[in-house]
């Protein structure tokens, strides 16, 4: 029994952990519905269902996909337009199974793969908090898909290949905080959503989960726990200051599509789980890109000249960033990648990230410089901050500049 | 309501967390030394310095220049590198509409507070953004270094 004992603690230990992990989200003494409105923070619904500039949850955000546009709908308690209609067990099978109100088949830019690991309590908090808000009339535009992907009853063997249909499972061989942050990246952030890559049939690449993904124009980063390609060299204060509040110090600032995750989802987090999300993206297997090493690049003397015309004032020529450190550039992922992916979108579209405070912004360049011009400052930028040979030219500054022939044409809000 | 420390008076101020500190400086305190060009950080004519760093005073937030040390042209006959820069510009006659030297002379100061004898790319460094319609750089680029060697 003396022997037996710890055995015994151990297990019961590792249970009530796995029973915290699944345990619902919020302090005690919060009631339902503020519980649910943070794990709808959690679960970021305002970013797709919020439109630029717009009331929250009201819908009209647009989705530029391979295959045509879709709109992330009014999720107000409306009953004509919102989903005021909307019983518990309706509003649990659209985020579990991803079959809306009447067997409509949802499509998976809503991440119902991901939902689907939330539990029925957490599922129905969030609920009872959209359903506490006030009911918007707000039509969506109607979704604009080719055949045969505007056949919603086909997502069926969508959905057999890869929703799971599942609830959260806790690994008792993980800490609680390891769990807690799965529960938070898988079935509440889906972050793989944008980090992990697709394969042909619009599923994810399991083999390279988070490994890194180009999401409407923008490369969403390799987070894997890879000390080169991944975030595994950043120390935990760094990444929880980066997801926190979009900006950690020597490695540059949150922009498009991950500002927008900041500014609605992921700053409203305690600082517990943000600690727990760390913990769980330090443990993701490593994915390897091979990343072209620093050395030092010729500059390219239009962009050095228009760095110091038109950048100098908020970045400072050696990258500190001047008013605000989200100017800074030094470290930025964005200036090591030498096709400028990034750096592309925010000097053709700009950028803010609100994260409490006052909002930091970037105007956009777009209109005031020609391809050539952005593709030199951009290269300067890459050989200068990134030490790497930057390989933009004028053809993939036009092919990405809004409304262009390769561009989304999605708009950064606000931006 | 902001509290904020200007030329080293402390100033209570009732204005919007995200007003520029260059709206608060002139519409609200009444220090017009500092100019506005632009209002998006192109020109430079509106740089202050926020706890000795050269700023752009059009795009900074006045909440954010809270608890912090913030100097303009006004406060430079008291500042001892601020005063050799005014004696340089005065003695090589730099100015000719003068509408940006404000900010010319606050990242010059700046400058040689950290760098006391500024080289050429230095010299580029710091002052680039800093735009002069009437292109006076030459001898900008000259008073400081004259600034430096008094």
């Amino acid at each position: 029994m003396r022997r037996l004992l710890p055995l015994l603690v151990g297990v019961l230990c590792a249970f009530g952990s796995a029973a915290r992990a699944q345990a619902p989200t919020g302090g005690a003494g919060e009631n339902v519905v503020q519980r649910g409105e943070y794990l709808a923070r959690a679960a970021d619904c305002a970013a797709c269902h919020t439109p630029p500039n717009g009331q929250e949850f009201t819908g009209g955000y647009k989705f530029s996909l391979p295959f045509g546009t879709i709109y992330g709908p009014n999720i107000t308690p409306d009953k004509a337009t919102g989903i005021g209609d909307y019983t518990d067990d309706e509003f649990v099978a659209a985020l579990q199974r991803g079959v809306g109100r009447g067997g409509k088949h949802l499509y998976p830019a809503m991440p119902y793969t991901n939902y689907t690991l939330m539990s029925r309590e957490d599922v129905l908090a969030i609920k009872a908090y959209l359903f506490s808000l006030k009911p918007v009339h707000a039509e969506s535009p109607p979704n604009a898909l080719s055949f045969p992907y505007n056949q919603r009853w086909a997502m069926v063997f969508w959905n057999l290949l890869n929703n799971p249909d599942r609830r959260f499972q806790p690994d008792t061989s993980k800490s609680a905080a390891w769990n807690r942050g799965a529960y938070l990246a898988e079935a509440l952030g889906h972050c793989q959503a944008c980090h992990t890559p697709r394969n042909f049939m619009y599923g994810l690449d399991e083999g390279r989960a988070y490994g890194g993904a180009v999401v409407q124009d923008w490369l969403a980063y390799n987070i894997t726990s890879d000390r080169d390609s991944g975030v595994g060299a950043w120390s935990d204060d760094d990444l929880a200051a980066y997801l926190s509040t979009g900006h950690a110090t020597h490695h540059g600032s949150a922009a498009g599509p991950m500002a927008e995750a900041v500014d609605h989802s992921l700053r409203y987090l305690t600082q517990p789980d943000i600690r727990a999300l760390v913990t769980y993206l330090r443990d993701v297997k490593p994915v390897h890109d091979e990343i072209p090493a620093a050395k030092p690049v010729q500059a390219d003397a239009l962009g050095a000249r228009i760095f110091r015309e038109a950048c100098v004032s908020c970045h400072a020529l050696d990258g500190s960033g001047r008013q605000t450190p989200y100017a800074a550039l030094q470290g930025a992922h964005s200036a090591r990648d030498p096709n400028g992916t990034n750096l592309l979108q925010i000097l053709l579209r700009g950028g803010n990230i609100a994260t409490g405070g006052p909002t930091a912004f970037m105007p956009a360049f777009g209109g005031e410089y020609t391809s050539e011009e952005l593709a030199a400052v951009a290269n300067w930028t890459i050989g200068h901050f990134g030490q790497r040979g930057g390989e933009v030219t004028r053809k993939s500054v036009e092919g990405v500049r809004p409304g262009g022939p390769g561009s989304a044409a999605q708009p950064t809000p606000g931006g | 309501m902001l509290t904020l420390s200007i030329n080293g008076t402390s100033h209570q101020v009732d204005v919007p967390d995200d007003m520029p500190l260059l709206w608060v400086l002139r519409d609200v305190i009444g220090l017009t030394g500092t100019k506005f060009g632009c209002g998006i950080a192109q020109c430079g004519a509106c740089t202050v310095h926020l706890d000795g760093q050269a700023v752009r005073s059009c795009v900074l937030p006045a909440s954010l220049a809270q608890g912090r040390d913030v100097k303009t042209i006004e406060a430079m006959a008291q500042d001892p590198v601020g005063q050799k820069v005014q004696r340089a510009w005065l003695d090589l006659e730099v100015v000719q509409c003068g509408y940006c030297q404000s900010g010319q002379i606050m990242s010059a100061t700046a400058l040689l507070t950290t760098t006391p004898k500024p080289n050429d790319a230095d010299i580029d460094a710091a002052m680039a953004g800093n735009i002069c319609r009437c292109g006076t750089y030459v001898r900008i680029r000259e008073a400081i270094k004259r600034a430096g060697e008094a």
